[in-house]
């Protein structure tokens, strides 16, 4: 946007369209991934926009608006998750696979993609969500255990299992493509 | 994260990135716009606060009239009738009468010439079309206020509802498929205000 357009103080109307139009495809794909449902991605893009709008007097003009819409994206996300299924964050004691898929959960995994879609289903919620905020967000532990009302311990142990059943289900896949 | 891990989530092609939804992206889009809209209408009527110290003032002075005004009246003996001021009744209706046809009439300059704007915009120079856009902005506004104090609130609605599309234009890394079809969008919504005010000018013309 021209300077003309760009205010010094909060992002205005049209820098929102902006970042939409652009950045909306990253924040809906890590939505997507997260809550493994289309219409709960949407939601949680939709209630990040206008918390953001409505908060934009306290962005920081050193930080970038799309970035700051993400990680408002992601806590909306993993608070809807949460919402929708209460006790989805409490740690296991033993190892399960993950929750049967519901057609909501088809849907979204049409959009995933085989690969991460088929190796997702083989992870409980938790390992999911702790798996992808350290992996593909990059969140501290710290983070992870702090938004998900959780310890330290218990994001490493979900981490940990993650990516053994990822390992072992990748295996699989190559095994039965040779 | 480790090497091994890194692979696997080059393997699970963790960081694609998925396809928004046209539909779902505008709906994204309109929400910002309704909020903002909210907002200006909010911003439009301020609640006042109420002033105890204006409102002593305010109470006192309209008393000193009434007192004033009854005085007078005892001292002139008896009720006097008054009579409505007919120069002021004429006056009004003639100014009421003659600003709306102006206002019709500079308002069908301003979207004539926004069409034509629009229509020789281009598409590829981002800020030509940003400056462009911004001018017409601003005249939009003012037609839009105008339209407001001449009691159109529906004029005034349209008029506002332009702002989305026009800003969304002026976007600085729009592509320029999307900005071809905001483009269109707009000639769209200008031909019909265009033929709806034409049409309504013609039926005042036959009227009188």
């Amino acid at each position: 946007m021209v300077a003309v357009l760009k205010s010094q103080g909060a992002p205005n109307q049209a820098e929102f369209h902006e970042v939409i139009s652009n950045r909306s495809d990253r924040w809906y794909s890590a939505c997507l991934k997260i809550t493994r449902n289309r219409d709960l991605a949407e939601d949680a893009v939709q209630d990040a926009l206008l918390n953001a709008w409505n908060k934009r007097h306290q962005f920081d003009r050193s930080a970038r608006l799309d970035t700051w819409i993400h990680r408002i994206a992601i806590n909306a996300a993993l608070q809807l998750l949460r919402k929708s299924r209460p006790g989805v964050f409490e740690p296991l004691e033993t190892e399960v696979e993950g929750p049967a898929p519901t057609p909501e959960n088809v849907r979204a995994d049409e959009e995933l993609g085989e690969s991460l879609a088929a190796a997702l289903t083989h992870l409980s919620e938790i390992e999911r969500v702790c798996f992808i905020l350290k992996h593909l967000e990059q969140w501290r532990l710290k983070e992870i255990a702090d938004e998900i009302d959780s310890n330290v311990g218990a994001v490493k142990q979900a981490i940990f299992r993650a990516v053994r059943k990822l390992r072992v289900h990748m295996a699989r896949l190559k095994g039965e493509s040779l | 994260m480790n090497d091994d891990e890194q692979k696997l989530c080059h393997e699970l092609d963790l960081a694609r990135e998925i396809p928004v939804p046209a539909d779902m992206q505008r709906r994204w889009h309109d929400s910002i716009d309704r909020a903002a809209q909210q907002e200006y209408s909010v911003r439009q009527e301020p609640a006042r606060p109420f002033h105890f110290t204006s409102f002593f003032w305010g109470a006192a002075v309209t008393a000193a009239l009434v007192a004033g005004i009854g005085i007078g009246a005892y001292l002139t003996g008896g009720p006097t009738t008054i009579q409505p001021n007919s120069y002021v009744v004429q006056d009004i209706s003639t100014v009421s009468g003659a600003v709306p046809g102006a206002f019709t009439r500079g308002l069908q300059v301003h979207l004539r010439d926004t069409q034509q704007n629009i229509a020789s915009m281009p598409i590829d120079t981002t800020e030509d079309r940003t400056l462009l856009v911004l001018q017409i902005i601003q005249q939009n506004r003012l037609f839009e206020r105008a339209a407001e104090q001449n009691s159109s609130d529906d004029l005034a609605r349209v008029l506002r509802a332009f702002e989305p599309i026009l800003l969304r234009l002026a976007a600085n890394d729009i592509a320029p498929t999307d900005a071809q079809a905001l483009r269109d969008q707009l000639a769209f919504e200008l031909k019909i205000m265009l033929t709806k005010l034409e049409r309504d000018t013609s039926k005042d013309t036959q009227s009188t």
